[in-house]
């Protein structure tokens, strides 16, 4: 048995609810803090809620709990948009790139190639119950 | 034209033409009814009556003072979509989806004030089963009941934002690293009509999460607004500029804000 979930929706803004109650529901066996839900259900509606990243009909989001961090993996996206405003992070004082905001409310921010589709590998420390990680 | 109407175009001549505001509150006092009707036909979405109807008199009001006495039309014409445009405003602007049950409308409300106090009291910020454990209920009653809430500010702004088929071959898959960089500068570029659609809160707001690395419960607290609050204005002024971002572009938006 593997402490992972993997859901595939339509990448359409209204199937994006679905996805936030499974995160809810990992938060909560997992004794996430109020807050670390609040950043992986942004750093989820970033992807998700904007269909302008869609790269097919279908986008999957693959949630995996590792020993202190949860590690959530979405795609297939757009690759060219994504590396775009992925790599605009970096010392951008002048906006709130895509990639500011991941690396804002997640920490590690990874563009995977994977199956011929690029993918978006997140990875946020969980630093125990009950805590604000 | 009826009696009524003869009479409400006096007034509105007197409170128009000499600022006669005796004109007006008489004006105001005869839709009284009309607004209580209107602010009836709302109150089953989890508001007192008596609350939608001080927010109908304030469309009434507005369509009074901006009423066009030469228009020909009805004063009732003109207020009725001036007072239901108030009460739907109201709703939109209190965060609550008219499609939100009361009873979770509630538990959003408690939970807000729960997570508030848990994280003075727990010196950090509240788990599910804490919160769950705090008002009572079940951790999934829990996570609906912060859906809802959620839910509300995109659901508020849920404009289409178009995804674009021709993306699919993108000519800057095949760019190197300078015209790489010069496409983000260009991203930065469409910025300025996306933030147009933000007020200063919200900027800061911006600001403060994202380059200053406030959490959202120290933003809360410099702010003094609650941290569900924070939440929803940060997700809300994201979407407006992606929002705006993408119905300038004719396409979806890069760059998501500035702070």
């Amino acid at each position: 048995m593997t402490d992972a979930i993997k859901l595939t929706i339509p990448h359409q803004k209204s199937y994006y609810g679905v996805v936030r109650l499974v995160v809810g529901g990992l938060a909560a066996r997992l004794d996430l803090s109020y807050e670390s839900l609040e950043d992986l259900q942004l750093a989820l509606e970033s992807l998700l809620g904007n269909e302008a990243y869609a790269s097919g009909d279908d986008v999957t989001v693959e949630l995996s709990l590792r020993p202190g961090s949860i590690q959530m993996l979405v795609g297939p996206l757009d690759g060219a948009r994504l590396r775009s405003e992925l790599a605009a992070a970096d010392g951008d004082e002048e906006g709130v790139s895509l990639g500011r905001l991941l690396a804002t409310v997640v920490g590690d921010v990874r563009l995977e190639e994977r199956d011929g589709g690029h993918w978006v590998r997140l990875e946020k420390r969980t630093a125990g119950s009950g805590s604000s990680a | 034209m009826t009696l009524s109407s003869e009479n409400d175009r006096e007034l509105l001549r007197a409170y128009h033409g000499r600022g006669d505001l005796e004109a007006r509150e008489r004006l105001i006092e005869q839709y009284l009814p009309l607004v209580r009707s209107l602010a009836r036909r709302y109150s089953y979405r989890g508001e007192l009556l008596e609350d939608l109807v001080q927010v109908g008199c304030i469309g009434l009001i507005k369509a009074i003072d901006r009423f066009d006495v030469d228009r020909g039309v009805e004063l009732t014409t003109y207020a009725t979509p001036n007072i239901i445009g108030e009460i739907k405003r109201h709703f939109r602007d209190k965060g609550w989806s008219v499609r939100v049950p009361r009873g979770l409308q509630e538990l959003n409300v408690r939970l807000s004030r729960l997570i508030e106090e848990l994280t003075v009291q727990l010196e950090r910020s509240p788990t599910i089963p804490e919160l769950a454990k705090a008002a009572g209920v079940q951790e999934e009653e829990v996570l609906e009941a912060l859906e809802t809430g959620q839910a509300y500010a995109t659901l508020s702004l849920s404009a289409p934002s178009g995804g674009d088929e021709s993306d699919d071959l993108d000519p800057l898959e095949s760019l190197g690293e300078i015209e790489h960089e010069y496409e983000v500068s260009e991203d930065r570029a469409v910025l300025a009509p996306g933030l147009r659609v933000l007020d200063e809160r919200e900027r800061r707001i911006l600001q403060l999460r994202f380059f200053d690395g406030l959490t959202q419960s120290q933003i809360a607290q410099q702010i003094g607004i609650s941290q569900m609050h924070v939440s929803r204005l940060i997700r809300r002024s994201l979407e407006k500029i992606r929002n705006e971002v993408a119905a300038d572009n004719g396409g979806p938006a890069s760059q998501i804000a500035q702070g």
